[in-house]
């Protein structure tokens, strides 16, 4: 199998607004060919400082990066070139829809019969047809949102920067962009993908970067950052009958001490005494242990579940485990910050 | 063919911003300025003050000047609203330079004041006659306007750059147009009756320069005089351009209102 191509590699790549006043500051991450690449964080964590960055709109105050073979600071238009920015902010030109498409492809050198055909397919796919008459401002907030992306399809790109693209969306109009995305990617279009929205990167993105006060706290795929920060999960164990009260004592205390915390009430109804649920950050690791301690006592297992870890109480882990291992360290962002232990997963392997 | 990047955001300048009505109003006000108030107050004003001709035919060559106004407007409007609706920013993300930004802004800015300038000639000729323009005469009109246009588009685009509020943008290009077309020479000349102090602000206005070197190019009496002014004309158009420039490098490319 061939080697995977980095298409974007950054070093150390930080911003300062102001001297010693940073928005990024020592952003390690890579970005391989066809590769969808997603930046969460919360407000003013440094996504879109990032897509910037990435972009040439800023000037990187430290470290560096190279994208496409080009050095981030002097690849200038031959760089920009090859990338697509779908900004946070909304753009628009004074025309209606259609010519939007066309003029925005017309700016970049596409050919008009090319323009004309790729336009028609954009305005199908966003669902834009019936508002192709319609100047932008217009438009609803989603579909100006989904005209944003349609229109920097227009060009041919091979990295494309998404800044919160799905923001107003629907759930149809965005499962409809993330799929027509995911198609791209797996053409060999790479990404680089900021939202708010967890559920959506789950389903996107390949690997993840999570930004905190300016800093790369993880970079893992979705799966690698729930087991890593999933935290807690419920798990429910049901057993064919009623647990004999010392032997439900029993399960408690060796389930206390293995670090869960019980849910269930001590003694509710026959069906009650029949179940048992806690939470544990070990949850997977304890049922094995569980099948074993209720096979020793003959006693019937009816249903195990573990509640699946989502990427949200992945992130709010990570983001509460890195305010409390930074403390003044990480820093918010904005102040002087000294740079944090290295991460793992914070680099590039 | 791929056109160079510069032609390429002049079309989309012409395309995107300008809408028809505005083409119309940028036009037609200097337009119905020569007809209405040439017509009006050709009746009024002695040919005495205006050098012989007629106070329409004198307000023609005014009005040409003022396309260098016209253009520079465009441009500085153009930029405005391309900062205003992001437009910058996504356009600095594809594959231009500042300068080709830049660049096109000014050439759309030249474009436009030499149209206007045709129409100005058009519209004014049943009040001049045909112009006793020499080729360096004809030269020497569109080299005015067009430096002229360079300057103003250049002094508003660097205005652009340091603003953040739309009010404050064009309230002061208002009060600039204002300013700069009624201190000028375009409506009146200046006479031994105009009060000193009024007629330095004058002599302090590059539309002035303009307006008395497009007359007597039209007038076929150009002389030294004119050629200083087209000189001070040249330097202001580059300080304004250096301006616009330098504002760009360190522009914030952020959402503005």
């Amino acid at each position: 199998m061939p080697a995977r191509e980095l298409v974007l590699e950054t070093h150390d790549l930080g911003y300062a607004y102001r001297p010693d006043r940073y928005a990024i500051r020592h952003l390690s991450v890579g970005l391989y060919r066809g590769e969808v690449l997603g930046l969460l964080g919360r407000n003013g964590a440094g996504k879109t400082t990032t897509v910037r960055l990435l972009t040439t709109l800023l000037p990187p105050s430290e470290g560096g990066a190279t994208v496409l073979g080009h050095d981030l600071r002097s690849g200038g238009r031959a760089l920009r070139a090859r990338l697509g920015v779908v900004l946070q902010s909304e753009s628009l030109d004074f025309v209606s829809v259609e010519r939007n498409l066309t003029l925005y492809a017309f700016l970049w050198g596409v050919p008009s019969e090319v323009a004309k055909s790729r336009a028609e397919e954009m305005l199908e796919l966003f669902e834009l047809g019936p508002a192709r008459k319609r100047r932008p401002w217009a438009l609803s907030g989603g579909e100006r949102r989904r005209f944003q992306v349609a229109r920097e399809l227009m060009h041919d790109m091979e990295i494309l920067f998404l800044d919160e693209p799905t923001v107003g969306l629907d759930a149809i109009a965005r499962r409809r962009i993330l799929r027509y995305l995911k198609d791209r990617a797996r053409a060999g279009l790479s990404i680089v993908f900021t939202t708010h929205i967890l559920h959506e990167a789950d389903l996107l993105c390949d690997r993840i970067a999570v930004l905190h006060l300016g800093r790369a706290i993880a970079l893992d795929t979705a799966e690698g950052l729930k087991a890593k920060y999933g935290g807690a999960r419920e798990v429910l164990v049901v057993f064919a009958g009623p647990l004999p009260a010392p032997v439900r004592a029993e399960l408690v205390g060796e389930l206390v001490a293995r670090g869960a915390s019980i849910l269930t009430p001590e003694e509710d109804g026959e069906a009650a005494a029949a179940r048992i649920a806690f939470r544990s950050v070990d949850a997977e690791s304890l049922l094995p242990w569980l099948s074993q301690w209720a096979h020793a006592r003959h006693l019937d297992v009816d249903r195990m579940s573990v509640e699946a870890a989502s990427l949200e109480s992945a992130f709010l882990g990570m983001i509460g485990e890195a305010d409390t291992a930074g403390g003044d360290g990480g820093g918010p962002v904005g102040r002087s910050a000294e740079p944090l232990p290295p991460v793992p997963g914070g680099r590039v392997p | 063919m791929k056109l160079p990047p510069v032609l390429r955001l002049v079309v989309r300048n012409f395309a995107s911003n300008l809408d028809p009505l505005t083409v119309v109003i940028r036009f037609g006000q200097p337009a119905v300025t020569i007809i209405v108030l040439g017509t009006m107050f050709s009746t009024i004003i002695s040919s005495s003050v205006t050098g012989g001709s007629s106070y329409a035919a004198f307000l023609v060559p005014g009005m040409v000047a003022f396309q260098m106004i016209t253009g520079g407007v465009v441009s500085g409007n153009l930029f405005w609203l391309d900062r205003r609706w992001s437009m910058v920013e996504q356009v600095f993300s594809g594959p231009f330079l500042r300068s080709e930004y830049l660049g096109g802004l000014v050439l759309t800015s030249l474009l436009f004041s030499l149209v206007g300038v045709g129409i100005m000639m058009v519209v004014g000729l049943p009040f001049t006659g045909l112009p006793a323009l020499t080729p360096v005469g004809a030269a020497m009109v569109l080299l005015t306007v067009a430096l002229g246009s360079v300057f103003f588009a250049g002094l508003l685009i660097a205005i652009g750059t340091r603003l953040r509020s739309a009010n404050a943008y064009f309230s002061i290009q208002s009060f600039l147009q204002l300013f700069v077309i009624f201190l000028s020479t375009v409506y009146y000349p200046v006479t031994s009756k105009t009060p000193k102090v009024l007629a330095l602000v004058f002599y302090a206005n590059p539309l002035t320069y303009a307006a008395n070197s497009i007359r007597d190019a039209f007038g076929g009496t150009l002389g030294a005089a004119d050629l200083q002014g087209l000189g001070i004309l040249a330097l202001l158009a580059l300080a304004a351009f250096t301006a616009a420039a330098v504002a760009f490098r360190s522009m914030d490319l952020g959402p503005i209102q």
